[in-house]
Formats: C-alpha cells, structure tokens, sequence
C-alpha cells in the first residue's frame, strides 16, 4: 500500500516538474556566428554576412589608396541613406555601423557624423559656448567636410506559390564623390532562400 | 451518408471520450462565446462614443487568446490606430500577420474539433478580405507618422499576399485588394517610384472594375485621374485633381507651391455574423440525437452612417468618394464559403448523431443513468452546435477618401460628414495639418454614430 502510494506520489511530482518547466521561460546564450533560421526573414545571419563582404571589397578597392596617395590624407565618409526597397521592415544599421567601425579601425578611412547623428552634436557645442570653460570649449565651423557619402539600398525579388518561397535580396551600397558626384567604390552582396512553410501544424 | 455502430473496444473508448468531450463543451466553452458577443458588444460602443482608453481595457477584458487570439489583435490594432498610436497599433498587425503565416498551416486537432464539436473550435485567421485590409491599416499608420519607406514595404508585402489569395481564390474576382493597391500607388508615388505607382493604380483600376458588379460603384475619379496622368507622362501635374463640392469645377493645383491633403474615413462599423440554426427533431431519437441541428452563420449588415463628407479648408473643397465597400464584399465572401461551412455542419450533425447513438446502446439497460445518458447527450449535441460568428469585429463597413490640393503650410481642416439623406451628422476640425509642396499629407478618423 505504502509502495503504491510512494508510486502515485512521484508521478505527481513528475507531472509537476514537467508542467512548471513547459511553464517557464527559457533562454539559453548562443553564438553571435551561430546561424538560426527561424522564419525565413532577413536576421541577423543576413546582416553579418553582408557587413563581412562590404568590409571586405571596401578596404580592398583601391578607392582609399588612390585617394590617399594623390591627396596625403584619408577619405572622409559620411553616412547617407540606404533605402529600404524590400518587402520586409529592415534594420540597416546594423550593417552600416559594421562597415563605419571597420573605416574607423582601419585607421585608412576617417567617418563624419551622419546627418541624423550631428544634431544632437551641434547641440552640445552650442551648450558649450554658453556654460564650458574658455579652454575646454569647442568653436562652432569647424566641422570636417565628408569627401565621399556612403548611399545604398536593399532590393528584393520573392517568388511565392503556396508555403513555399524564393526569397532574393541584393545589397548594394556606393560611395560617391560629394565634389563631383564620381561613384569611387560599389559594393554588392546577394542571398537567396528557399522557404518553405509547415503545411500541418 | 452512414455510419455503422462499431463494436469493438477501440470504438467505445472513442465514443465515450468524444461524448465526454461533448458535454464538457457545453459547459465550459459555449458560455465564453456569449461571453466575447456581450464583450465586443462593449467594445464596439466605447468606440462609437469616442472613448479609446475605455474600449482598450474593455478589450483586454475579454482575453481573447488561443483560437481568438487573431481577434484581440485586429481589434486592438484598429483601436490604437483610431487613437493615434501608430507604432503600437502596427505591433498589433505585424502579430496578426504573423499568425495568419502560422495559422495557415493545417492543424489536425482543429479539424478534428470543427467536424466533431463545432467551427469555434478553429484558430480564427480572418477571411482573405480581412487579411488584405491589415495592409491597408499598417500602410496608413506608417503614412500617417510619416515613415513613407515602411509604407512602401508594407505595399511590397501587400502585393506577394494578394497575389497567393488571389491564386487560391481564382473565380473570387473581389479579392483584388483594390482599396489597397490605391493606398499602394500612393504610397509609391511618395517614395518617387513612380512606375510601381502606374502598375498599381492599373491594378487598383482593373480590380474596382472586376468588383463593381459585387459593390455596386466603380473606379473612383481620382484613382482614374492619377493613373492617366502616369500613363501620359505628358501631364505634368503631379496631383490628381481635386474635385470642387459642385463636381463640376476643377482645380488645378500649382506643383510648386501645393501638395495635397488624402482624407480617409473609416465609416461605420462593418458586417457581423449571426447563427442560423436549423433544427429537426430525430424520429428515432433513442438511435441518435433527439433533435439533429446544423448551425451556419448568417450576414448581418450594420448600418453605414456616412454617405459622403466634404472636406474643407477656406473657399477650398473636395467630395469624399467611397473606395472600399467593406460590407458588400464580406458578403459575397461569405457567400462564397457558406456551401463548406453547410457540408461541415452536416457531416458534424452526422458525426454527433453517431456518437449519441452509440453512448446511448451502451447504456440502454442501465435505467437512471440510460435516461441521464439520454438527456446529456441530447443538450450536449444541441448546444456544442454552434456557428462560426467571429469577424474583425471593428473593420469598418466602408471607406471614403477625400483629397484636396493645398498650399504648402499648416492648414486647418473642416471635415462635414453627411448622411443617405443629405443631412448634416457632424462637422468636425482637424486642426495644424502640414501640407508640404509636392507630398501628400494623409489624415484618417472614424464615424460610428450620430454625434460620435
């Protein structure tokens, strides 16, 4: 009797055990490298992979060395829009802050604040010239002119039938020239899925 | 159509759960159904009395999560979008997109309990209008807090979605998503990708010809006006033009100095679904049900308030034109699925028959508890027979648009509404509207009611 109880007993706990465990969230750390696919849309995989190939043709073009021989100094980049034109609600920060921290790394490439991001930057100064010391402030007009302005966009084609999807993306970014308007660099980089949606669930 | 009693173990088991199954039903879950009516109900006049914070707590209320879960989220985010919150209020639509994704996928418990039990037992994924007009909402938010690179994803998506309903529904012609690809020509001529603007006022015009005979109007003038001046590239003005309050004056804006006010209204509140039960009594009750029902939805129209609204500021004026009769391709929609939904009820009546009969031969000589068998079953079967009523219970029953060329400046907006009879309901004003030369400022409301 007293076996059988213990029997009824342990089943219960382990019901328990399962119930709270499918009841509680659960978060286990991976790999940034690590490729998850979960719904087929653009992720963070995508963005990496991007970011690796522009840096990638970027500072290999020779763009920074014909500058920089023919002028004795490094290419000023400022970064403009990269427009949006896919299907989904895309994030390019992400790749773009990958591409300016490699210009800034290299130390080849200088990068200006970007229009959105030198606001609050006027701000300050502008703050500074009323409540920072003679020594420490900093004189408004000095700002270093961009030589060249990062533009670029995201294109998609998809092909849909039922569950199943071929996704296309192109990434094209170009630097061109602020005085004559030359395009010095294009990079590209091109993925395709093939989605294909549970058709029982 | 049969169904041979089995008598083997197997069978039995099945039975007596699909019997248990049966009146818990009839306990638990058809009170909730009358639970979300009774809440949606409070909803849908908190709205109408302009009270958005009380519809939302309402709404939250009623909990509408598992196969309601679509529910909560068109009606919240149609709720959030009348109040301005556009961020939010795409939250809630991109969730519903989700699961309209996910719900797509065939599960076969549902199945199972929309032949056994009834249709509510399926997780809700909006019918194929409803989730086109999602699109319509997202797009609108993004235009109306100015984000018009979202706008034209949403218009993109729309098009990949429209294009596989359109493909799964061939012979429905109304699924166009012409009110949509209107919204989408806008959207594209904003973002200056003007050629996806022209293809999809062509689509916009072929699809509002293919439905007319559903919806009873046309293509709307303007609509008309802004595809023939992208297909002759020889006008150069880059606004349709507004039509004066007499129809019959045109103006003819400076491109210069005007951009152009797109008023929409969402007017009304759209269809409802009620049950339509049909009952016959068994005569051979104690082989089956006593009464054998089969319950199907029926359409309930709900009246439109606005027929047209005059969109003013100064000496300046446009007339509304409807452009989405949300009512009258609901109806055809539901129309179209009815023979399904009928066959599902039927074969469900057929299935509950079955199971009764064999419950009751299994206890036919068991005296009280043959009787009690009898009478849960029979209440059972009558009460889990139940019609699928759910809809996007807030989609308005039409939308009407209005555009008025303006000057570049803040301008002061006066919106009167008129009802089927040419009386004035309300006269409202859309204070401090940013109109920039050359782009078009999208401004939306809703009217529910006289005085609301």
């Amino acid at each position: 009797m007293t076996m059988k109880k213990n029997v009824w007993m342990m089943a219960a706990a382990v019901v328990a055990a399962l119930m709270l465990a499918s009841c509680s969230t659960e978060v286990k750390r991976i790999g940034v490298d690590e490729v998850k696919d979960i719904s087929g849309t653009w992720n963070d995989t995508d963005s990496r992979l991007v970011s690796e190939e522009m840096i990638r043709d970027s500072l290999s073009a020779g763009w920074i060395d014909r500058y920089s021989l023919s002028l004795k100094k490094s290419p000023v980049v400022i970064v403009g829009s990269i427009r949006n034109l896919s299907q989904e609600h895309i994030n390019t920060n992400t790749f773009v802050n990958d591409l300016e921290r490699a210009f800034v790394n290299s130390g080849r490439v200088d990068v200006v604040a970007s229009k959105s991001e030198r606001g609050d930057i006027r701000e300050e100064r502008a703050d500074m010239d009323l409540n920072a010391t003679e020594a420490s402030r900093k004189e408004m007009g000095k700002e270093t002119g961009a030589d060249y302005m990062l533009i670029g966009s995201i294109n998609t084609i998809v092909d849909a039938e039922d569950s199943e999807q071929i996704r296309f993306y192109q990434v094209d970014l170009t630097l061109v020239s602020l005085a004559d308007n030359r395009k010095v660099w294009t990079g590209q980089k091109k993925l395709k899925k093939d989605i294909k949606n549970a058709k029982f669930r | 159509m049969s169904i041979t009693p089995c008598h083997d173990s197997g069978c039995d088991w099945l039975s007596r759960q699909l019997f248990g199954l049966l009146a818990l039903l009839a306990v638990f879950v058809l009170p909730g159904c009358a639970t979300y009516s009774v809440g949606v109900a409070k909803v849908e006049q908190e709205t109408s009395n302009r009270n958005l914070d009380g519809a939302l707590k309402s709404l939250d209320k009623l909990k509408l999560t598992g196969a309601d879960q679509m529910l909560y989220h068109l009606n919240k985010g149609t709720l959030l979008h009348y109040q301005g919150d556009y961020a939010a209020s795409n939250q809630q639509f991109e969730s519903a997109k989700s699961l309209t994704e996910k719900l797509s996928a065939i599960s076969l418990k549902e199945q199972t309990g929309s032949v056994v039990v009834n249709d509510t037992m399926k997780a809700y994924e909006g019918t194929a209008n409803e989730q086109l007009l999602i699109y319509a909402f997202e797009e609108l938010n993004y235009l109306q807090s100015g984000n018009l690179d979202d706008a034209a994803v949403e218009a993109r998506q729309f098009d990949i979605k429209q294009r596989l309903i359109a493909g799964n529904n061939r012979s429905a012609k109304y699924l166009s998503g012409a009110f949509v690809r209107y919204l989408n020509g806008m959207t594209y001529e904003e973002v200056g990708e003007s050629d996806s603007a022209r293809i999809d006022y062509r689509k916009a015009v072929d699809g509002y010809k293919a439905q007319s005979s559903i919806t009873g109007f046309g293509v709307p003038a303007a609509l008309q006006a802004d595809l023939d001046r992208l297909e002759n590239p020889q006008v150069k003005n880059r606004f349709a033009p507004a039509k004066k309050s007499s129809d019959v004056a045109m103006q003819s804006p400076d491109m210069i100095n005007n951009g152009e006010v797109v008023f929409i209204l969402h007017d009304g509140l759209g269809p409802t679904l009620a049950e339509n039960i049909i009952s016959i009594a068994n005569p051979n009750p104690q082989h089956g049900t006593a009464i054998m029902s089969v319950a199907v939805p029926k359409f309930v129209q709900r009246p439109v308030p606005v027929a047209r609204f005059e969109l003013s500021e100064g000496s300046e004026s446009a007339t509304s034109e409807l452009v989405e009769d949300v009512n009258a391709i609901a109806r055809q929609s539901l129309n179209d699925r009815l023979p399904a939904i009928t066959a599902r009820a039927v074969a469900r009546m057929v299935v509950k028959n079955a199971i009764a009969r064999n419950a009751k031969n299994q206890n036919s000589n068991n005296g009280t508890g043959a009787l009690l068998i009898s009478i849960v079953t029979d209440v059972g079967a009558i009460v889990s027979e139940r019609a699928d009523t759910r809809s996007w219970s807030l989609l308005p029953g039409n939308f009407l648009m209005a555009r008025l060329a303006l000057p570049q400046g803040t301008h002061n907006l006066k919106v009167t509404y008129y009802d089927h009879s040419g009386n004035i309901l309300a006269t409202r004003d859309y204070n401090a509207v940013k109109v920039t030369a050359g782009r078009k400022a999208f401004v939306s409301d809703y009217y529910l009611g006289a005085n609301k």
